[in-house]
């Protein structure tokens, strides 16, 4: 499926935006409406994406929110496309603990009872008041409270995990094959040995963590398999997320007829793993544009995996489309809360709705606990510049939370233009103040 | 669920399948096949009743009907008299006892017998299903002549089954465990097609839905595979019958993959 999009002053662009037209038009029937947040940011003025934050023009509300915290990284990743790193001391930024608390206030606002909160950078886990930041989003009450980190520091620090741990934060780390080459290309550097050392740091200390792997063309696309196993096996993991890598930011010369798409990297997993998985094991996720995200959930003991639908039709659970009899309402509300943004393996939240639907699947009572570790395998496609859809984008649920309390569409914030004013007044406030 | 899979046990151990029926009646059986005993469920059963020809008014014959599903579909759905035929007297008790709890006991009723004597007279029917059940029974050209005999002249049979192609199955799906799994005993598409025709019977159509034998297997390993995983105490016991019914599904998967396994739809009518 192509997008082509065509600009006055540039010419015609053509970009890939889902790997196969007869799916893309099949999913179509996932696209559930919209829910409107509790409150709008800003007015509809030069029309989207424009406007963004959230505006009366978005038509869904945030399922997931992320706050930048600094833009200091202790890697320099070849692919960045929040273009942090070890030398942005002039440009960059390193929000305080008030910011932050405020940005927070702003997301209770909007959303009322958030279900998810990223808090990434930059590498945040450098942040010096990074643990008061994580306690501020629990302390509101946000129910699944992530660290999205490379895992350095979980590596080296031997008190970090256990601090995570107390409070009860969701390790969202970057992990994104094993090869050397992997490493070098994606990364920079050779990180294998300091992810596992953070992933037994996590186990020992009871810290749930979702591997997330950037997957780009002709550098890892061989790996998903063994990711997905080795996620499977280590005790500290409850799911992976693949993310196609964004062309924004700092990214080097591509093709955006040759990227690729969920359903590319959801073929390469099932090619790499024919025991486990099928391609209509994979769920478009209803809240988003079915094409941003497909999910899966799988009972999983360390040897055997076995995915949930499977077991149950949750096609025809979520299909909002089919004028079906309403199915059982308790069933797929648990459903639409685990193919959601804000969904991630091993929280409590996952853990209750998966018991809902064992019990739809007339699993016995005793089997019911261990069908609750249910292990989520995710393919996550954000926009770039090259295949930004307006229609998709006021569908967005995950939202940038900036310094003022606008919380701007992901890919918005990423493609428009909005992250790098975000980081020029960021500076210019730092400057100003010294 | 432990004490009714005894004769599941046993069976997968290798004693002879006396009785089929009541293996698909066990909790565990139910369980593992989702409610739906043949491939392609409900959609596949109203496939077969458009072949037999079968509408508001007609008067239908379900050959070993089981729990009674698709001759309550057949009555509820459709308007057919439907009259389903089963070996075994509680599963004909239960599923009566459905089909009036469904109030259908106007339209559908249930009567204990054997295929290969069916408790009906001549030309008594106007058309006829028989869904995954061939393949189990003992005498295959009796049954499908006694078929023939309660139908009447002008009439239609449709059979759903299980069919089996050249080079045959391997030596793991001929055990007794296979027979109740609708496998060991099933033939070849032009062999369910020669006893109709010995029957005296014209060809109609014949359709294959491999797919839907392949996702019925899917879902049977799948749960296989849960509940094996799940290590349930009340089922430990029999963790060596579900490594065996693993392995045996694996096989099934792998016959059907390699194109040796089927399920086809047979339609023949009776001349006149």
């Amino acid at each position: 499926m192509l997008l082509r999009k065509r600009c006055d002053e540039h010419g015609e662009f053509e970009a890939l935006v889902y790997g196969d037209a007869g799916r893309y038009l099949e999913i179509q029937r996932f696209d559930k409406p919209g829910t409107r947040p509790l409150r709008l940011q800003t007015d509809a003025v030069e029309g989207c994406p424009r406007d963004c934050g959230i505006c009366p023009e978005h038509r869904q509300h945030s399922c997931l929110g992320i706050i930048e915290v600094n833009t200091r990284c202790n890697l320099d990743c070849p692919v960045c496309f929040a273009e942090s790193g070890t030398g942005h001391a002039g440009d960059g930024f390193s929000l305080t603990l008030q910011q932050v608390e405020g940005m927070l206030d702003a997301f209770v606002a909007a959303e009322g009872e958030p279900e998810a909160l990223q808090l990434s950078g930059g590498e945040p886990s450098i942040h010096p008041q990074i643990l008061d930041m994580l306690a501020a989003a629990r302390r509101r009450g946000i129910k699944l409270v992530m660290l999205n980190t490379n895992g350095i520091r979980l590596a080296r620090d031997p008190r970090f995990a256990p601090a995570l741990a107390e409070l009860g934060i969701h390790v969202y780390l970057q992990f994104d094959g094993f090869d050397d080459a992997t490493h070098l290309a994606i990364r920079g550097r050779r990180l294998q040995e300091e992810r596992r050392r953070a992933l037994d740091r996590c186990a020992e200390a009871g810290v749930s963590v979702s591997l997330a792997a950037a997957v780009e063309r002709g550098v890892n696309e061989h790996e998903l398999g063994a990711i997905v196993r080795f996620g499977v096996e280590h005790p500290a993991v409850n799911g992976v997320f693949f993310q196609p890598v964004t062309h924004s930011g700092r990214h080097p010369d591509f093709d955006p007829l040759r990227r690729l798409t969920n359903v590319d990297v959801i073929r390469g997993l099932c090619e790499q793993l024919p025991e486990w998985f099928r391609e209509d094991d994979f769920i478009a996720v209803p809240c988003c544009s079915p094409t941003c995200r497909s999910a899966t959930y799988a009972l999983y003991d360390g040897d055997d995996l076995v995915p949930l639908p499977r077991l149950l039709d949750v096609e025809e659970l979520l299909d909002y489309v089919a004028n079906r009899a309403v199915p059982d309402l308790d069933v797929r509300h648990a459903l639409e809360g685990l193919f959601s943004a804000s969904a991630a393996g091993g929280t409590e939240a996952t853990a209750a709705r998966l018991d809902c639907v064992a019990c739809a699947i007339a699993l016995p009572e005793e089997l019911r606990g261990v069908a609750a570790r249910g292990f989520m395998i995710v393919a996550q496609d954000f926009q770039d510049p090259w295949t930004l859809d307006i229609g998709k984008l006021k569908k967005c649920c995950v939202s940038e939370i900036v310094p003022d309390g606008r919380m701007i569409p992901f890919c918005a914030y990423n493609s428009v233009g909005y992250r790098e004013q975000v980081r020029a007044q960021l500076a210019a406030d730092a400057e100003a103040a010294r | 669920m432990s004490a009714p899979a005894d004769p599941l046990a046993a069976l997968l151990e290798g004693a002879p399948a006396s009785c089929c029926a009541e293996i698909y009646e066990l909790p565990a059986v139910r369980w593992l096949l989702d409610g739906q005993l043949h491939p392609g469920g409900r959609e596949l059963t109203l496939r077969a009743a458009q072949l037999a020809g079968i509408g508001a008014g007609s008067r239908a014959l379900d050959v070993a009907s089981g729990a009674g599903t698709t001759a309550m579909l057949l009555a509820g759905e459709l308007g057919a008299q439907v009259t389903g035929v089963e070996l075994g007297a509680e599963a004909v008790a239960r599923a009566g006892a459905a089909a009036a709890e469904r109030g259908l006991a106007g339209s559908v009723r249930f009567l204990a017998g054997d295929a290969a004597s069916l408790p009906l007279p001549e030309a008594a029917v106007d058309a006829i299903v028989c869904e995954c059940s061939l393949c189990l029974f003992a005498d295959k050209p009796a049954a499908v002549r006694e078929m023939a005999r309660v139908l009447r002249p002008g009439g239609s049979i449709v059979v759903a089954d299980v069919t089996v192609a050249p080079p045959g199955l391997p030596p793991a799906l001929r055990t007794a465990a296979a027979r109740v799994a609708c496998v060991a005993d099933a033939l070849a598409l032009e062999g369910i097609e020669r006893l109709l025709r010995d029957a005296g019977l014209g060809l109609q159509a014949a359709e294959r839905h491999d797919d839907a034998l392949a996702a019925m297997a899917r879902r049977v390993d799948a749960r296989l595979r849960a509940a094996r995983m799940l290590r349930v105490p009340a089922l430990e016991p029999l963790r060596p019958q579900l490594e065996a019914a693993v392995e045996l599904s694996r096989e099934v998967r792998r016959a059907i993959d390699g194109g040796v396994l089927g399920y086809a739809l047979v339609a023949a009518r009776r001349p006149g």
